[in-house]
């Protein structure tokens, strides 16, 4: 499904460069888990993956379902199926959930050249998916993340992500100012969504994510690389051994 | 009087100086140049098919609201029996848009509403052709009296109008006005309105501004008894060369109002806006709890966006406070909304909405404020 091909990124503006040959292969059905430590390169690669601009790449190739995806806009990547959790949810002060839901869910069905939902039919389904999230009616008429909570934005980002049904998801930091209970429910929405024609990427600092949404594959990052890649155990080795093995080695 | 001054064609016509950028007032907005492709007074009534297809389209024309409308400057119809419609009152003040009302002439009606009139009642201005045009609209509340008033102005020409509207609130009386400037691209506006508030009375005033080449709106908004409270707000959604000017003078004469402006202004390709808004605070108004802010976005390189905010204050008890920002869409905002899916042009215009929507969320008619919406919505599209 996704392709990542000796990936080269740098910071526009700092002309710094973040990401430094970067190799990864996720195929439909899997969990990936990318571990890193802080400065590694993590974020950077779920926004090089979303299209966010300020960020140049020199070299590699991402290709994603066939099709190479650093020539599509961050809205064309979210049509073609890609979608990213973000750590810090963004908000939007004077956009109601459920209308931003709405015009994103019937934009990209619009793009896909698939009929668009109607009223009834969208309030149905985000109904639905909305109770199994803890993510009451009044959260769905605010704005945007506005007011939110940490549980509630994380919450509402896996509300989105359920709503859209995207083919990649990419899952920045998602564990990030969760308490045990509210990543319960974040880890069970991101569990619900597993399935056969769906690949995920989930990063994170820490292994009590993993706990939750059990990998197929971990990789570390380091400096810009993926540095050691292995089964779901290798991020019990990073928890009990921390970083320092693996980032002495990339250095 | 300047001895070199000579009088532009539009001075001569009209009878009186015009104001130019030399008067403060005026500095953004010279009318003495502005004018200067001058509309004789001609008196066209306008082609009765045409008026009738803007009185069709005009935006609240599926509310079927009780409706008087004003042609060219000109009665044409009013609800039977409803209102009592009569000549305004002559106007005070020696404001050069008040004097050119005057000199002007046109249609001069007067509502006076008492009790809770539920019902909302639109005044339409339809103009067109090439001729300036002066109305003037007088509202009154009797005490404890609450009423809605929505002025429109549709049009189709290169006309100039200018409307005036006095509105005089008795005591705990409670107006709510909207005002849409949905006017012909090519015209310009020129309003003035002058409203006092009685003790205890509520003003609730918005302004919607997207129609007319050149519009330049004043307001006057006094208080004369305590415990009144008066929220002015208004947005405009500009483009090409489109000029507005809103003048807003607040006056707290006595103790203990309360009054809040808020603008909220959009500003695209080489559009300009402008926005001064004047809060005195008189040496006896104690508790005076005042409060302006003007914030516009800029859509293009070549917008403009000037603000200038005033505070005269006179009493030493008093609350007030001003705060203008200016800037161009969020990009955070705009890659989030991406990221799901949105496509740009639709991404700007939902940002768009959301940030004139917080003004409009001031107008309290729900049917008025869905109209709103909606034409922001198909501006935007």
């Amino acid at each position: 499904m996704l392709e990542i091909k000796n990936l080269h990124v740098r910071l526009e503006d700092e002309h710094r460069e973040i990401i430094k040959g970067l190799n990864l292969t996720v195929n439909a059905g899997e969990v990936h888990a990318i571990m890193g430590p802080n400065g590694s390169g993590k974020s950077t690669l779920s926004y090089v993956l979303s299209g966010r601009e300020g960020y140049e790449v020199t070299e590699g190739s991402i290709t994603f379902k066939g099709k190479n995806l650093l020539e599509m806009e961050a809205d064309q990547r979210a049509a073609a199926g890609v979608f990213l959790a973000f750590q810090y949810p963004i908000e939007i002060p004077g956009v109601a959930t459920m209308q931003f839901l709405k015009v994103a869910a019937n934009a990209q069905r619009k793009a896909r050249g698939e009929k668009e939902y109607t009223v009834p039919e969208f309030m149905k389904l985000v109904k639905a998916r909305a109770e199994k999230l803890n993510v009451n009616q009044d959260m769905l008429k605010r704005p945007v993340n506005v007011g939110f909570s940490g549980g509630e934005k994380k919450r509402a980002e896996i509300l989105q992500m359920a709503v859209l049904e995207p083919s990649l998801c990419v899952l920045d930091e998602t564990d990030s100012g969760l308490d045990i209970d509210a990543l319960r429910v974040v880890a069970e929405g991101v569990n619900a969504l597993r399935s056969p024609d769906r690949a995920m990427i989930v990063i994170t600092h820490y292994q009590r994510l993993l706990d939750y949404i059990v990998p197929d594959k971990v990789h570390v990052l380091s400096d810009g690389r993926i540095v050691k890649s292995g089964g779901k155990e290798l991020a019990l080795e990073l928890e009990a051994n921390g970083y320092a093995d693996f980032v002495g080695k990339a250095a | 009087m300047n001895l070199m001054r000579t009088n532009t064609a539009a001075e001569q016509a009209l009878g009186m100086e015009l104001p130019s950028r030399r008067d403060e007032e005026w500095k953004w907005t010279d009318l003495r140049r502005m004018l200067d492709g001058y509309r004789q007074v001609t008196d066209q009534a306008g082609n009765e098919a045409d008026v009738e297809r803007l009185i069709a389209a005009s935006p609240l024309s599926a509310l079927k609201l009780p409706r008087i409308v004003l042609v060219n400057g000109k009665l044409r119809s009013a609800p039977e029996g409803m209102l009592a419609i009569e000549p305004a009152p002559a106007l005070q003040g020696t404001d050069p848009l008040l004097t050119m009302n005057s000199k002007l002439g046109g249609a001069s009606i007067s509502i006076g509403f008492s009790g809770n009139v539920s019902e909302t009642v639109e005044v339409l201005h339809v103009s067109t052709g090439e001729q300036a045009i002066a109305s003037r609209l007088h509202v009154t509340l009797e005490a404890g009296a609450s009423a809605t008033v929505v002025e429109t102005h549709v049009g189709e020409g290169n006309y100039l109008h200018n409307p005036v509207t006095t509105v005089v609130l008795g005591e705990g009386a409670k107006l709510d006005r909207v005002k849409l400037e949905i006017a012909a691209h090519g015209s310009q506006h020129l309003s003035h309105l002058v409203a006092t508030l009685g003790s205890s009375a509520r003003l609730n005033d918005f302004t919607f501004t997207s129609g007319a080449a050149l519009s330049r709106q004043n307001g006057d908004i006094t208080f004369n008894g305590q415990h009144a409270a008066a929220h002015v707000s208004g947005s405009y959604l500009l483009k090409g060369k489109q000029h507005v000017d809103t003048r807003l003078v607040v006056d707290h004469a006595v103790p203990n109002c309360v009054s809040r402006e808020l603008f909220k202004c959009v500003m695209d390709e080489n559009a300009r806006g402008i926005f001064q808004g004047k809060v005195i605070v008189r040496q006896d108004a104690q508790k005076t709890d005042g409060k302006q802010s003007s914030h516009a976005l800029l859509l293009s390189e070549a917008a403009e966006f000037d603000a200038k905010p005033e505070l005269e204050i006179y009493a030493d008890d008093v609350v007030c406070g001003h705060g203008t920002t200016c800037g161009d869409l969020n990009h955070d905002h705009l890659f989030y909304l991406r990221s799901r899916g949105i496509p740009e042009q639709q991404a700007r215009a939902l940002l768009v909405e959301a940030f004139v929507g917080e003004a409009i969320d001031s107008v309290e008619n729900e049917q008025v404020r869905d109209v709103l919406v909606a034409l922001v919505h198909a501006r935007m599209s």
